[in-house]
């Protein structure tokens, strides 16, 4: 139970955190405002988990992937919109991810919180997880501002663009799930090079939406989205006003 | 607006018709456990795996190899659609019981599997 709430929280919370610092620094978004955001998004993940089991049942059995399918939808083109350096696509970016991510823990956590023998290593083992979300997240924030510096903010986008656009392969997975899109043959397999459960599996998986047996389909939307991506952005931010980037 | 009704409908009923010609297989989790654990399907072949929670906490269906995740609600059935599948072995676990509720479906030509 310690190690599955230790994974669980990692899984579920690093996405999370990769975004909001990935969108700290490419739009200004002042601690407050990443408060007030988080509280919103644990909010809405409650909302979320509250009515899943009835939305499951809804569209044959499908409704769950329709409103994850949106939102998936919704953080592409919200954090497309935050190169632009709107805070609100930014807020929005990063409150449909916790309701998209966050929804699943707390289901973990509400289904195991009752019983005694299951709660001490939830809590132990969430801790641990938050813990190590946080210092990742961290380190991940230096070692990005030290590239803004040198680099400038381009760099970022990129990796912005390649971390929303793993939100697009999560919808093709959800599409072929209820059969919306074949997408299921024609596997690559990488799973002799990096399989995803391994750290630096689950680590790329939330960086850059790494799969260890993605269809040549999704490999070809998500180098297309990724390079549509990026050339809007630089579209987007010639069409705004010299406004400083962070650490820029 | 009787129109648009009318078209939907339509659309539903087609896509129903079109829905219906994957293969069913029922899975039920039960004391943390998935039953059957391994399911025999035939290979290249779209399939609906209809699966059953019964038991009185959520878990979540888990595949790597399939790419696949859900949440199963207790008391529910969820639907995930699979395939086609070359021939061999993919595994799937409950992400909220992983060293108990384990399976694996087992795709082979269509002549050796067991429909």
């Amino acid at each position: 139970m310690l190690i599955t709430s230790l994974l669980m929280s990692i899984n579920q919370l690093l996405p999370v955190v990769i975004l909001a610092v990935l969108l700290s620094l490419i739009v200004p978004l002042s601690q407050r405002q990443l408060s007030i955001y988080a509280v919103i998004g644990t909010l809405m993940s409650l909302v979320f988990v509250q009515a899943a089991a009835w939305v499951s049942q809804l569209f044959d059995h499908r409704g769950l992937e329709f409103i994850q399918m949106l939102l998936c939808i919704m953080i592409f083109v919200a954090a497309l919109m935050s190169c632009q350096q709107r805070k609100m696509a930014a807020a929005l970016a990063l409150i449909a991810t916790m309701t998209l991510y966050l929804s699943h823990y707390m289901i973990y956590l509400v289904s195991f919180w009752h019983s005694k023998d299951t709660a001490e290593p939830l809590i132990l083992g969430t801790c641990l997880g938050v813990g190590i979300c946080i210092s990742f997240g961290v380190l991940l924030f230096f070692l990005l501002e030290s590239i803004v510096r040198r680099a400038g903010v381009q760099p970022l986008v990129v990796l912005l663009a390649l971390n929303a656009t793993a939100k697009l392969l999560i919808f093709l997975d959800l599409a072929s799930q209820v059969d919306l899109l074949d997408v299921t043959s024609n596997y690559l397999d990488w799973r002799g090079f990096l399989v995803e459960n391994s750290e630096l599996g689950r680590v790329l998986k939330a960086l850059v939406g790494y799969e260890a047996t993605p269809s040549k389909t999704a490999i070809w939307v998500y180098v297309i989205a990724a390079v549509i991506f990026i050339a809007l952005a630089r579209v987007l931010k010639i069409k705004k006003t010299e406004e400083p980037v962070c650490g820029s | 607006m009787n129109k648009w009704i009318l078209a939907l409908s339509m659309l539903l009923l087609c896509m129903s018709s079109w829905l219906a010609y994957a293969k069913e297989y029922k899975l039920i989790l039960k004391d943390h456990l998935f039953y059957p654990a391994e399911i025999k399907v035939p290979a290249n072949k779209k399939l609906r795996l209809l699966i059953e929670n019964q038991d009185d906490t959520p878990e979540e269906f888990d595949s790597f190899d399939l790419n696949r995740e859900k949440v199963l609600y207790p008391g529910r059935t969820s639907v995930i659609y699979i395939g086609p599948l070359s021939p061999g072995r993919y595994d799937f676990f409950g992400e909220f019981s992983p060293n108990t509720a384990r399976g694996t479906v087992v795709a082979t030509e269509v002549n050796d599997a067991d429909n």
